[in-house]
């Protein structure tokens, strides 16, 4: 059977061209001397995103590496979320999910400014699918979780803010706070949560509720379904696992 | 034809560093050229956009494979396709028989990618650099969606980080459109993902919540 589609023809006019420049890391390290830490930061975040069987364990040991110079780490953390150009949102984010592992409780001031922090106006306002409001608002639940998770350790300032942010004017961030406080708050906070929401006529928001992906309307999929004999199986995931 | 540049930080979270080790083999890209559309697109991906150095994950085509890994691989079952199990099953036989061509752009900026007639997909700068790999994943799954017949049908809520009253949103949730895809890929990818870290599934949630709670017109009454 012929294949149905072309060959890679080579083009009459040209198409796109792109230059891509390197560099080693994102961050400046601009208040920090200590290259050993400055070292095992970097670490930490390139682990974020490892990969394979042993990649949770792999960034669990870069975790710990970290751990070993105590909650003065977070100065550095925050001082390079400052630094950041405004537009490196995923490198942003990968800090302040350093903040959410960490689970210091001196985090609790930072993660306030951060979810506090002014949201910088739309920049691809004729745009469907990207939003950089939305990866400023990844970033600031992603400090809501981190408080989230102080706060189930019992750090009261945690809950304090959460309750605050309850209010916050993004939807996202309400609707986190809420639920985190729902979750791990006290009696008197999930009182003090419900006055909030009722003189704000936002009730609403404690009928959302977080679920498993098992239970929520799964597609009905299977549109063009290719027949068994064109389908040509994936390799295993680790080719150098199955050479061994 | 356009030209663009772009600076990429070798070590970050988007987990190009780790997947790009492992897509650096014969077999992978072949798979990946073949399956996903690449195949019979060489011009586009010439150029700077790494057909001839392809796991240089500085360079869009491994990131694209990166994230063509992810969509494969990220059930621990992943030879199971069938399309009664979770989509972090079935996406990559979806993404398979949706997209015949997969071409790279710089775009304008305004766009992520976009869905073109008879299953050609555009992708753009953002796709490759500001998305992490299950990011480009989710991607791949939701412009599918629109090649399999499904266009956005509504406007963005009051308040939604996409704009106010904007098109481009989903009515509902069962409207089973290309957001439900996406955001319901990252929810199983945060739950059960496979070969990767609880950071990256961290991601996923963040991502699969900022769609839910902004990208129906309807708001589905529960998150991640």
């Amino acid at each position: 059977m012929l294949p149905s589609k072309g060959f890679d023809t080579p083009f009459l006019e040209s198409p796109d061209t792109l230059e891509t420049q390197r560099t080693e890391h994102p961050f400046s390290f601009q208040t920090s001397k200590d290259k050993q830490l400055n070292a095992v930061i970097v670490d930490a975040i390139n682990r974020m995103g490892g990969v394979g069987d042993d990649a949770e364990e792999s960034y669990r040991h870069a975790l710990r590496s970290l751990t070993k110079w105590g909650p003065g780490v977070l100065d550095v953390i925050v001082a390079e979320y400052d630094d950041l150009p405004e537009d490196r949102y995923l490198d942003r984010w990968s800090l302040v999910q350093l903040i959410v592992e960490l689970r210091y409780p001196e985090a609790v001031k930072p993660l306030n400014r951060i979810i506090a922090a002014r949201i910088p106006a739309e920049k691809v306002k004729k745009s469907h699918d990207m939003s950089t409001v939305g990866e400023e608002v990844m970033i600031r639940t992603t400090a809501v979780e981190a408080l989230v998770r102080l706060s189930a350790d019992d750090v009261a300032e945690a809950r304090e803010v959460l309750l605050k942010h309850a209010a916050h004017r993004t939807f996202s961030i309400r609707r986190a706070c809420v639920q985190g406080l729902m979750q791990t708050g006290t009696d008197d906070d999930k009182r003090k949560l419900r006055r909030l929401l009722k003189e704000r006529k936002e009730e609403g928001l404690l009928k959302i509720k977080q679920v498993d992906v098992r239970s929520v309307p799964q597609p009905i999929g299977g549109r063009f379904v290719v027949p068994p004999q064109v389908k040509s199986e994936a390799p295993p995931p680790d080719l150098r696992a199955t050479r061994e | 034809m356009a030209s663009c540049t772009y600076t990429v930080p070798d070590k970050a979270a988007s987990g190009d560093n780790f997947y790009g080790a492992v897509i650096c083999n014969q077999v992978y890209v072949d798979y990946f050229w073949n399956t996903y559309g690449f195949s019979g697109n060489k011009a586009y991906w010439d150029d700077g956009w790494g057909w001839d150095d392809c796991c240089n994950t500085s360079k869009p085509l491994a990131r694209a494979f990166n994230g063509c890994y992810a969509l494969t691989y990220s059930a621990s079952d992943y030879l199971n396709d069938s399309y009664s199990a979770p989509i972090l099953n079935w996406g990559r036989r979806y993404v398979r028989e949706n997209i015949d061509d997969l071409r790279c752009f710089c775009g304008d900026g305004t766009a992520i990618a976009r869905s073109k007639s008879g299953g050609l997909v555009e992708v753009y700068l953002g796709f490759f650099y500001s998305k992490d790999v299950p990011g480009r994943a989710e991607t791949l799954i939701h412009e599918s969606r629109h090649q399999g017949g499904k266009p956005h049908d509504a406007n963005f809520p009051s308040g939604s980080v996409f704009g106010s009253g904007k098109s481009g949103a989903d009515s509902s949730w069962d409207y089973e459109g290309a957001w439900m895809y996406g955001a319901l890929y990252l929810w199983w990818y945060y739950a059960t993902g496979a070969r990767t870290t609880s950071a990256l599934r961290e991601r996923a949630r963040q991502r699969g919540n900022l769609v839910i709670d902004n990208a129906f017109a309807t708001h589905p009454g529960f998150s991640i």
